[in-house]
């Protein structure tokens, strides 16, 4: 008779896939900590308009004054589990039949990706937020460069999208369904369509327009839920084999609850 | 009556089903197509809130480019089309020819885009000018880029018609699926830019 | 059994040409002498048209006349689900506008 906390034990200590499912459960626990910090606790996504005054500006920092220097400083805390989420999906790249250039500039590129991606803005707008009596034109200045940085950077992120995409489509392992690369091709192209932010300051296109984010957001929640699921299973199936990942053998009903967990 | 063609009747009247192409590919042709349905109705809202300006701005295009660029397109759906069917019955110079037709009908619709963005940026209207030239050179770029993959995906079905030691029909019929969602797109596009006041 | 399909395909291209050029008669009847009036009538046969196109195009040049029936019915319910959309922002947004 095992209890969880047992079999937990001997995974940890045994199951050959514990680095795969550890990085794994962190990338699950980066996006969950994300959502919340970002919409909830700082409350800087959805966007902000880049339409408004000064004066504006300032009442939106103010109203979220606590919520961004301690989202933010939590956000500082956690941002280094980027890095075994990043690991994970370049080992998926090292598990198809394809070249290794495509996990190694998948890696670089992302690990450079976090910087604008989301550290950029973290910094900006807790520096905005730490000295509300600061010149209220550098305030708004903060607003600006935070928001830019988040939104207008998503270049390496298509990029990454396509190295991924492709590597899926010419890979012979089956190591993830075509469907996915080609939903990678919706989640590159959307992202270009962020581009015009850089222009405008207000409709569709500003960085908080109705295509530039939020049918963005749709199409990225869409494939980020996919590949967290499809990542799961990968690490199901792996054989650490090099040939073709083999598929999840017919669920068969247990009559008894088995004692060693690690089959998976 | 001979056996050949009793079975050609039968195969006639009962066609066996099957997906065209890879199924994945279908579900990009659904994703996409819903996509692009969220820009339109993004579009089409801003046309009511603001008739007089959108109205103004869209009479500075021309009708003959909308209608020019769709019948190539519809030319180099069809030009696909039948190099699936050629491809399938193993006439593979012709399913190649078709190929390149279809590829040629794309430069057609590439080179007439170029000239109507040169003549509309002439005429002063840009992606900055008003809110219905920034939804069209938006929906017409991004259309274009389409395009522009759609290139690289005939590239893939010509690759594969041309070697005997190729030649999947299924990877053939993916890529033709793909081609005609450009095509099925830019007939939306074209009714809504050009025709719906 | 090529000449039957090539000779549909060149029917359903011809019929899809046809409907393409009917929309230069839908444009002119839209315009006062060349300046352009907004008309929900045209904005709704310019649509509607196009969605038929679309299905003309999913059924015949895509062969999903020759598809299982999900994939079949899937197709039908996005065209009628672009339709919703589109004539739905379209009327939405003019009852808002006011």
């Amino acid at each position: 008779m095992s209890s969880p906390l047992s079999r937990l034990a001997w995974n940890f200590r045994h199951n050959p896939k514990r680095e795969l499912w550890f990085a794994w459960w962190m990338m699950d626990i980066f996006y969950q900590l994300y959502d919340v910090l970002f919409f909830f606790v700082t409350r800087v996504q959805p966007p902000a308009s880049p339409a408004w005054s000064t004066p504006m500006v300032l009442q939106w920092f103010d109203t979220r004054h606590y919520g961004i220097l301690a989202g933010f400083g939590v956000v500082f805390l956690i941002s280094g589990l980027c890095a075994p989420m990043n690991a994970l999906l370049a080992y998926s790249m090292r598990r198809m039949s394809v070249s290794r250039v495509f996990g190694y500039s998948y890696l670089i590129m992302y690990s450079l990706s976090a910087i604008p991606g989301m550290l950029v803005m973290a910094i900006a707008m807790t520096v905005g937020a730490l000295r509300p009596d600061r010149n209220p034109e550098m305030i708004h200045w903060l607003f600006d460069f935070a928001f830019l940085s988040f939104s207008g950077t998503m270049g390496v992120f298509m990029i990454g999208s396509l190295v991924w995409l492709v590597a899926i489509l010419i890979d012979k392992n089956g190591v993830f369904p075509k469907w996915f690369g080609y939903l990678g091709l919706c989640n590159a192209l959307t992202e270009v369509v962020v581009a015009p932010a850089w222009i405008f300051q207000r409709g569709v296109f500003a960085w908080n327009g109705a295509i530039a984010w939020w049918i963005n957001m749709v199409v990225f929640v869409t494939y980020t839920v996919c590949f967290i699921v499809l990542l799961r299973k990968m690490i199901e199936r792996e054989d650490f084999g090099d040939g073709v990942l083999p598929d999840l053998p017919p669920k068969v009903e247990r009559s008894q609850p088995d004692s060693v967990g690690a089959m998976r | 009556m001979t056996n050949l063609q009793e079975s050609t009747e039968q195969a006639e009247r009962k066609p066996a089903r099957f997906v065209p192409g890879q199924p994945d590919m279908w579900v990009f042709v659904l994703f996409e197509s819903l996509l692009f349905t969220g820009y339109f109705s993004v579009y089409l809202i801003g046309r009511i809130q603001n008739r007089d300006l959108y109205l103004h701005a869209q009479a500075d295009l021309d009708l003959r480019f909308g209608i020019f660029n769709t019948i190539a397109l519809l030319l180099s759906s069809w030009a696909i089309a039948r190099c699936v069917q050629a491809s399938r019955e193993g006439a593979y110079r012709d399913a190649l020819r078709d190929a390149f037709l279809t590829i040629g009908f794309g430069v057609a619709f590439l080179v007439s885009k170029v000239i109507e963005w040169t003549k509309e940026i002439r005429l002063g209207n840009t992606f900055t000018s008003n809110e219905f030239f920034q939804h069209f050179f938006f929906l017409t770029s991004i259309h274009l880029l389409h395009l522009l993959i759609g290139f690289i995906v005939m590239g893939v079905a010509v690759y594969q018609l041309w070697s005997p030691a190729r030649r999947s029909q299924q990877l053939v019929e993916t890529c033709a699926t793909y081609w005609h969602t450009v095509d099925f797109l830019w007939v939306l596009i074209f009714a809504l830019l050009y025709v719906v006041r | 059994m090529t000449g039957t399909f090539n000779k549909r395909l060149a029917i359903v291209w011809l019929v899809l040409t046809l409907m393409t050029l009917a929309y230069i008669w839908l444009d002119h009847s839209a315009d006062d002498d060349g300046v352009y009036r907004a008309s929900t009538v045209v904005t709704v046969a310019a649509i509607l048209i196009a969605l038929v196109k679309v299905r003309i195009i999913f059924r015949e040049f895509m062969e999903v006349r020759h598809a299982p029936a999900l994939l079949r019915r899937l197709t039908d319910a996005w065209v009628a689900l672009m339709a919703v959309c589109l004539l739905g922002s379209y009327f939405i947004g003019s009852a808002l506008a006011g």
